[in-house]
């Protein structure tokens, strides 16, 4: 008999088993999602809303319920997949001219002032000699004729039209979480306004390099930022070069045998060594291995920066026109002939372009990676490649992709599931998410509310919230640089620092403050918040009841019972306007909130006799007033700095 | 430690002298008369300027009797040498000179006000920006965990929590690491911007005030909850004081630069007596990998800039130079052999400048052996022959009169260098 069962069970077992393999071979191609928020006591709407809250730049009106409706594994798909329809976002973007330019466009359109010069002397507007003396006004006029003639613009307005541009997508954009990734890779891979080499190619660093690969692998972003002008010009690689001067073996013999003290023979093999440094420039070689890939503590030494330095010897700038950078490389083109790069050794790709000549070909060897003489161009994206597939960078990029979604410290268990996806899945960015939002720690209650919104965040995050209508976005990047974010101008190769503790000081926090009193007071120019349509114009019946109202409209399935108790009692207070009204008056006029002193003034006189009719005018409800300072409390609380 | 807590209790109970929460009005006016301005003791204030990118020593101090130096850097060497552009270091004892553009700093150095310690840095000899900055202002160069910043941690030690929120003032937009810790200390890019501002509307601002107030103390993020009360005591002691008409003073002219503004903001906050005994401010741009420069140039411009900032805030003292110090610091220095690019990559010890009447000045204290390549750390730097910390609490022992060095820096027992008089 059982023998009988045995034959029968064994080909249901077979099937079984080929059945699990084939699923699990599948599985292998894409992880399933299935989000275990259930297990740590979550509801469905308190999950949606911690997604929303991750990987958006915050709710709007309606978003949760809609993310439930979708379904939460699907509308991660969706975000994942980033290409919703997003044509009224596109149709504001289109007035935006200079954003579409190619890195040549925009040299030639914003051209630097001194090759504005340079243009005009030589197009023949402008009188060489009548530079530096004779009729001054007459020379600016020229000048102004050629600018107007050319439609050359300052730098300033592409970077006004760049940034006007960051701050519609991340408030319009139906594709989030692509905004979200392409602002965390843009800072990992940081380069900045306030190196003027490198400035005006930053715009299109963002549109081609880091946009199109943000969800896509670790190793193409890698490769593709190596390759562009603004990281070239940035961490200095475009100007470094190898020598490959040789000594004399027999020279260097003898001079050695003459040398007795080992300390001075080690020193002059060192110095030897360094000869053939010259041209080299190691910043990059550095911050890609110390920034970009396997972090600080990553394992590779001084000697591994200065090998990595010479095997991308060579990767530099294609000239981009006359004028600008590595001009001088035309000529060398033109006498060598564009068809025949190729077979020269030169490799040209869009502005690119490696450079034989400049390459260091000696032998090399960077964290035990050994590179053959003469690997040209080659060997630079083998080094990439390593360093793109290190353990180290997994776990480097893993957990900071964990401190950007899940909190400023998350735990290791759920940093190593990401690592171990990262080299199982080939650096594939869409995956090692999966695993972080499939781990339940991305869902424990510690998680939720943890990150502090940076101002970015919270800006946009307020907009979104508040349903705000944009026609001036550059005048919310004046509201981020007071909040301490200064987008795109953040000097240091590291990015701005991804935790709470950076961005929440004592100037930065009122900022914030002030920022939510100005927008709901409506007194940011260009920004439009409707607070009675935010409620369908149901006017709440008092000032605690708004709170309430508002409270729960801007942050859905938070709890603010404390906030709310702490200030119920001070805004049901019928005495409230009276109290507020009398302090006034006995402030001094340098006690007053205000920025400027005329308008303290104004604010003061009328408080002392004839403010009733003010007083009366802030306390009843139908005023907008109250609701819009009501609201802006809400902007500036705590609970709305977290997210 | 004395907590942060106890001057914040006491400063809670008066909001903008408004008795909402039903305070007894003695107690608020009390509470108005103690916070007053102008009822500070004087206190000594140490000033600390951040050069942030790694500074080269060797071009800001040149040994230019070196000829390996020379050698090294075939366009980056300036001379001692006198001609006729006036462009040539400014010798300051037969073996050291000052880059021509801190032409600024030869009076005080030549009063014995303003000292140099050369081959100053740390023992760790990391040449990442991020992990060296974190170590200095850490105090602890081997121990990445250390939450706190060093000048907090000497902020401690003296003791004065309850007396002022502006016991340390940071000039940045963002607080520096160096004052990260337990001690209350703000970070304040503009004091003009430092009130909550409703224009037309003070009614309203005191309300949103009450308001915010209420809410950060109650938030459970410890984070918010501190900060926001240090901001709200920062609000109501500088409403008291006029910040918007300050005219520095004895023909002191600030360089319109982000240094500039903010040590004339420190300065400001000096002579309003509002207890200041820590300020920081930063300086960028020093990280020059390609093309320094040298009598003009990238270098040339920071090196002025840094000198005219910090002479305008010492002229601007005047009779209170004796209870200010100025003390510069930098990561790390840069390599003696200039890189392929006309710049300098990042090397191992600098420079750094420490200006005031209790400073052994008028000297380059400190240890440059000659920089033959079998001097040198890895064979290509300036070796470390200062430890930083030996400077930074030196001059603290004798400006700030603190000697706590086990709490300030905890893994060191070092020695000082004599380099702050006695």
């Amino acid at each position: 008999m059982k023998a009988l069962l045995k034959f029968f069970y064994l080909p249901v077992v077979l099937l079984a088993l080929t059945f699990t393999l084939c699923s699990s071979f599948l599985m292998n191609e894409k992880e399933k999602m299935a989000f275990p928020y259930k297990a740590s006591g979550l509801t469905e709407r308190q999950a949606a809303t911690h997604l929303l809250n991750r990987f958006t730049y915050g709710p709007k009106p309606g978003d949760v319920d809609a993310v439930i409706k979708i379904g939460l594994e699907k509308w991660f798909q969706q975000q994942l997949n980033g290409n919703l329809p997003d044509d009224s976002l596109k149709s504001i973007l289109s007035q935006f001219d200079a954003i579409k330019l190619s890195n040549a466009q925009a040299n030639e359109t914003f051209p630097k002032a001194a090759s504005v010069l340079r243009m005009a002397i030589k197009e023949g507007y402008i009188d060489k000699d009548s530079v530096n003396k004779g009729d001054k006004k007459d020379y600016r006029e020229k000048l102004g004729a050629y600018i107007h003639d050319k439609g050359i613009q300052p730098p300033k307005e592409l970077f006004r039209q760049f940034i006007s541009q960051k701050i519609y997508r991340a408030a319009y954009s139906n594709n989030q979480l692509q905004e979200v990734l392409t602002d965390f890779w843009f800072n990992h891979f940081n380069v900045s306004i306030t190196k003027n080499q490198c400035a005006i190619y930053i715009p299109a660093y963002e549109r081609d390099i880091i946009r199109p690969n943000a969800l896509g692998k670790f190793s193409d972003l890698l490769l593709a930022t190596a390759k562009s002008p603004a990281m070239l010009f940035y961490l200095d690689n475009f100007s470094s070069s190898g020598t490959n001067e040789q000594m004399n073996p027999q020279i260097n013999e003898a001079l050695m045998n003459n040398i007795k003290d080992p300390n001075k023979k080690e020193a002059l093999r060192k110095l030897q060594a360094n000869k053939k440094n010259q041209g080299l420039n190691e910043n990059y070689a550095r911050e890609v291995m110390e920034l970009h890939t396997l972090g600080v503590d990553g394992g590779y030494t001084q000697t591994d920066v200065t090998q990595a330095a010479k095997v991308l010897t060579g990767w530099t700038v294609y000239p981009i026109d006359e004028n600008g950078p590595g001009a001088g490389y035309k000529k060398v083109i033109e006498r060598i002939g564009e068809n025949k790069l190729a077979e020269r050794g030169f490799v040209h790709e869009g502005d690119f372009m490696f450079a034989p000549n400049r390459h260091d070909t000696s032998e090399k060897s960077v964290l035990g990676k050994h590179f053959a003489l003469n690997g040209g161009y080659q060997e630079g994206v083998d080094l990439l490649e390593m360093l793109a597939h290190h353990p180290s960078t997994a776990k480097f990029i893993s957990k900071k992709l964990a401190v950007r979604f899940v909190s400023d410290n998350p735990p290791q268990s759920l940093i190593d599931k990401m690592a171990k996806t990262f080299l199982d899945k080939n650096g594939d960015i869409k995956q090692i998410l999966i695993t972080m939002v499939n781990a339940p720690e991305f869902w424990s209650k510690e998680a939720l509310t943890e990150k502090t919104k940076s101002p970015f965040e919270l800006a946009i995050s307020s907009l979104r919230a508040l349903d705000a209508t944009i026609t001036q976005p550059y005048q919310v990047y004046n509201w981020l640089d007071k909040m301490g974010q200064k987008m795109y101008f953040y000097q240091a190769p590291t990015g701005f620092p991804d935790k709470g503790q950076y961005w929440i000081n004592t100037g930065a926090l009122l900022n914030r403050m002030n920022f939510g009193l100005a927008l709901t007071a409506n007194k940011i120019p260009g920004i439009k918040v409707d607070l009675a349509a935010l409620n369908r114009h149901h006017e709440p019946e008092s000032s605690s009841a708004a709170l309430l109202t508002y409270g729960k409209l801007i942050m859905p399935e938070r709890d603010l019972s404390k906030s709310i108790d702490r200030l119920t009692p001070m805004l049901n207070d019928p005495e409230l306007a009276n109290k507020i009204g009398q302090a006034a008056d006995k402030a001094t006029p340098r006690a007053t909130m205000d920025n400027s002193d005329s308008d303290m003034m104004m604010g003061q006189a009328p408080i002392p006799n004839s403010s009733k009719m003010n007083r009366k005018k802030a306390n009843s409800f139908g005023d907008n007033t109250m609701l819009a300072q009501v609201v802006g409390v809400i902007i500036g609380s705590p609970e709305f700095q977290r997210r | 430690m004395t907590s942060r807590r106890g001057f914040l209790k006491a400063g809670g109970l008066a909001l903008f002298g408004i008795g909402l929460g039903g305070v007894p009005t003695f107690v608020a006016q009390a509470a108005e008369m103690i916070k007053a301005p102008g009822l500070f003791k004087r206190r000594k204030t140490l000033v600390c300027i951040f050069q942030r990118g790694a500074m080269d020593g060797l071009m800001a101090v040149t040994p230019f009797n070196d000829e390996y130096l020379k050698a090294a850097r075939p366009t980056l060497f300036i001379s001692a040498a006198k001609n006729p552009n006036g462009k040539s270091l400014i010798d300051l004892d037969g073996k050291f000179g000052m880059h021509p553009s801190m032409r600024a700093f030869e009076s005080v150095f030549k009063e014995g006000r303003l000292a140099v310690v050369h081959g100053i840095g740390s023992p760790n000899s990391t040449r990442s920006h991020f992990d060296a900055q974190d170590y200095m202002e850490s105090g602890t160069p081997f121990n990445k965990g250390t939450a706190s910043g060093w000048l907090n941690r000497a902020v401690g030690i003296l003791g004065h929590d309850a007396a002022t929120p502006f016991q340390a003032v940071s000039l940045t937009s963002s607080l520096p690491r160096s004052f990260y810790g337990d001690h209350p200390s703000v970070a304040i890019s503009n004091l003009n911007d430092f009130a909550l501002q409703m224009k037309g509307n003070p009614m309203g601002a005191n309300m949103a005030a009450k308001s915010f107030e209420d809410l950060y103390d109650q938030t459970s993020s410890e984070l918010l909850k501190d900060t926001g009360k240090e901001s709200f005591e920062a609000i109501k002691m500088l409403k008291k004081v006029d910040t918007k008409t300050y005219k520095p003073e004895n023909g002191a002219i600030y360089p319109n630069s982000a240094l500039g503004n903010s040590l004339k903001q420190i300065a400001q906050l000096i002579k309003l007596n509002l207890g200041l005994e820590v300020a920081f401010a930063e300086s960028g741009g020093w990280d020059t990998h390609f093309n320094q420069g040298t009598e003009n140039g990238i270098f040339a411009r920071n090196v002025n800039d840094l000198s005219e900032s910090m002479m305008a805030f010492w002229t601007d003292m005047g009779t209170l130079q004796d209870d200010v110090t100025v003390m510069t610091m930098t990561e790390f220095g840069r390599t003696v052999k200039q890189n392929g690019t006309g710049g300098t990559d990042h090397g191992r010890a600098s420079c750094n400048f420490i200006l005031g009447n209790d400073v052994k000045g008028g000297k380059v204290h400190g240890l440059v052996n000659s920089l033959a390549v079998e001097n040198l750390e890895d064979g290509r730097d300036l070796k470390v022959t200062t430890d930083f910390r030996s400077v930074f609490s030196e001059v603290v022992d004798r400006h700030l009169n603190i000697n706590k060095d086990n709490i300030l820096f905890p893994d060191w027992n070092g020695n000082h260098i004599g380099m702050m008089r006695s």
